[in-house]
């Protein structure tokens, strides 16, 4: 074998063979890495019916539990869209939390354009998952909270598949 | 049925960014891709959609993006059917020791760091429906692919194509392309084999079949249909033209059908195309115009209407997207150079190398699309690699202009480092620079 050939031969074990077998023990090492639990895609809401049919945020919260609600999941940050109004929410171990700010109402204390807040746990064992929660508008005393029990949708024929 | 009106408005629109930024960025010494990419972006929730929500909602409403998409894979299709076209596999076989060992080197060292790196990342931009092997390795294989089309504009714009660099160049990233693809195909067909009814190796052996039938059947018969044809008289009709792009779309089908992807056929169609320069350039010069200036731009825009740079905010977010971007250049850049240099490459030309391999371009932004269509990446990350796309390819031109300005190609012989080569006729033409 001439110099250059063994130079050659040396080196490519050096800078492909060792890095190859590196590269066999990161992925060995990282299947015992958790990743946050799955909430990403469509979710079928199922909402309680019994909440203060008098109060005046009773439709508004009638027709946010008759929405679908969507998840896009980032690991941990998800974002969140209930009804068509859309917004950010985390992904705490199993639970999930996010509010819905209405931009054009500042008034907190307002019940006919409130803020919603979601807070669900999600129940990982379940297959398909579900997740268990209320909704809650913010600032307003005389609304109780809502809750909700949410299917996940199975994903369409030949699309994701996470 | 699709909006007429609107679809035609969104095509106009993104026509008329896209030129318009293509130009702008030429003339600040960076290929027309780079710019169309970043009018793709600037299309999307990223810029117009957050300071015109509701003119960027009219625009580009959610249920007009479905046949935007089926015009921009359209697009994509060919373009990958040009991509397969233009590597040439004889040129592959004639690689130096040291374009043997850069090549391998630039796709195992950012491999390898990717790997590393979903170490990290996986726990926090995943979740559990995504195995980390699978992550690791889309996050390797997007780390390690080379844009073959931009570099090959790039050194043909400098006109290095004829020297060593350009040679060597050329070769390696034809070889990380086609690796990278394959490994992309791997996962592709392990994801989905997981949620289908056939089983995996029923996949496999489909693929292994088509391959073997493309190869050796397939190609002889191009060979008599396509170049016997364009040497007998000059030019294909346009009944050969058709057929071949119907053959590209069987191709796609079968793949897509086997359970790899639609890409991977037109890809392969390309690659098994005869290589005589000639007819190669013939049919660039048919395909190319409309892909390049009216279907690519789409994909641009598709892809900027999915990257919201948005979801990367806070600084640990800008952390995640700086150590991608780190570990993607250090990978590559730093990967082919050491490989060159090891190789007896001047370093001057191995840093040029490893300047060339680390640009990304539009290939990243395809595999990109890939991994979020299987949900193997999240649209934050996904986001943030597409910045890296960005950042790699655009940081190409001036970091050569520094590593190898262009008064040392024309300097004394002893310093030139595009030495012209013996090399038979490449793969890539000089006058080759419209496709993305």
């Amino acid at each position: 074998m001439s110099h250059a050939n063994r130079n050659f031969v040396i080196a490519y074990i050096l800078l492909v063979g060792l890095p190859l077998l590196a590269l066999a023990g990161v992925l060995k090492s990282g299947r015992s890495l958790n990743a946050p639990f799955s909430v990403d895609g469509a979710w079928k809401l199922d909402a309680g019916a019994a909440h203060a049919s008098a109060a005046p945020c009773t439709d508004f919260l009638s027709s946010v539990s008759n929405s679908p609600l969507s998840i896009s999941q980032s690991g941990t940050s998800l974002v969140i869209n209930l009804g068509g109004k859309t917004t950010t929410g985390t992904l705490a171990g199993k639970t999930i939390k996010a509010q819905f700010v209405d931009a054009n109402n500042s008034n907190t204390t307002d019940c006919s354009g409130p803020s919603l807040a979601l807070t669900a746990t999600l129940d990982p064992l379940t297959e398909p998952r579900t997740m268990s929660g209320r909704l809650s508008v913010e600032g307003c005393s005389s609304c109780a909270p809502m809750e909700f029990r949410a299917v996940k949708q199975p994903r369409p024929a030949g699309g994701a598949t996470r | 049925m699709p909006n007429l009106f609107i679809l035609v408005l969104q095509v106009a629109v993104v026509l008329t960014a896209c030129r318009l930024t293509g130009a702008l960025f030429k003339k600040l010494h960076q290929p027309r891709v780079v710019g169309e990419m970043f009018a793709g972006i600037m299309l999307g929730p990223s810029l117009l959609g957050w300071i015109a929500p509701h003119f960027s909602a009219y625009l580009f409403p959610a249920s007009s993006l479905g046949f935007l998409n089926a015009l921009s894979q359209i697009g994509v299709i060919v373009f990958m059917f040009l991509v397969g076209l233009k590597i040439n596999p004889m040129e592959l076989k004639k690689e130096s020791h040291a374009a043997v060992l850069a090549s391998h080197v630039s796709i195992t060292a950012p491999f390898v760091l990717a790997a590393f790196l979903a170490l990290y990342l996986y726990p926090r931009l995943s979740d559990d429906s995504v195995a980390f092997t699978n992550f690791a390795l889309f996050m390797g294989a997007a780390m390690s692919i080379t844009a073959f089309p931009v570099l090959a504009r790039i050194l043909a714009e400098r006109r290095m194509l004829s020297s060593r660099l350009g040679t060597v160049a050329i070769a390696c990233a034809a070889v990380d392309d086609v690796t990278g693809w394959c490994i992309l195909a791997y996962i592709v067909v392990l994801i989905r084999a997981a949620h289908s009814e056939t089983s995996i190796w029923m996949t496999l052996g489909g693929i292994v079949v088509f391959g073997l039938v493309m190869v050796f059947g397939v190609q002889r018969l191009l060979k008599g249909v396509f170049l016997n044809a364009y040497e007998k008289w000059g030019h294909l009709s346009e009944n050969r033209m058709a057929f071949m792009l119907l053959l590209v779309l069987v191709s796609s089908l079968c793949t897509e059908r086997l359970g790899i992807h639609l890409l991977f056929g037109a890809f392969l169609m390309g690659a098994i195309m005869p290589k005589e320069d000639r007819f190669v350039r013939y049919v660039l010069d048919r395909f190319e115009t409309i892909t390049v200036t009216l279907l690519l731009p789409l994909f641009f825009a598709f892809t900027g209407l999915r990257t919201n740079i948005g979801l990367v905010k806070g600084h640990e977010m800008w952390m995640y997207c700086g150590l991608i971007i780190l570990v993607a250049t250090a990978g590559k850049l730093g990967g082919s150079t050491l490989a060159a240099w090891m190789s007896g490459m001047p370093f001057r030309e191995a840093a040029g190398l490893g300047i060339l391999m680390n640009t990304r371009g539009l290939m990243e932004l395809v595999i990109l699309n890939i991994g979020l269509d299987i949900k193997i990446i999240s649209p934050a990350l996904f986001s943030m690699m597409v910045i890296m796309a960005l950042v790699t390819t655009f940081m190409t031109t001036p970091i050569l202009n520094l590593i190898c300005p262009k008064e040392l190609l024309q300097g004394a012989p002893d310093k030139m480092i595009t030495k012209p080569v013996t090399a038979p006729s490449l793969a890539v033409h000089e006058t080759e620079t419209s496709v993305a």
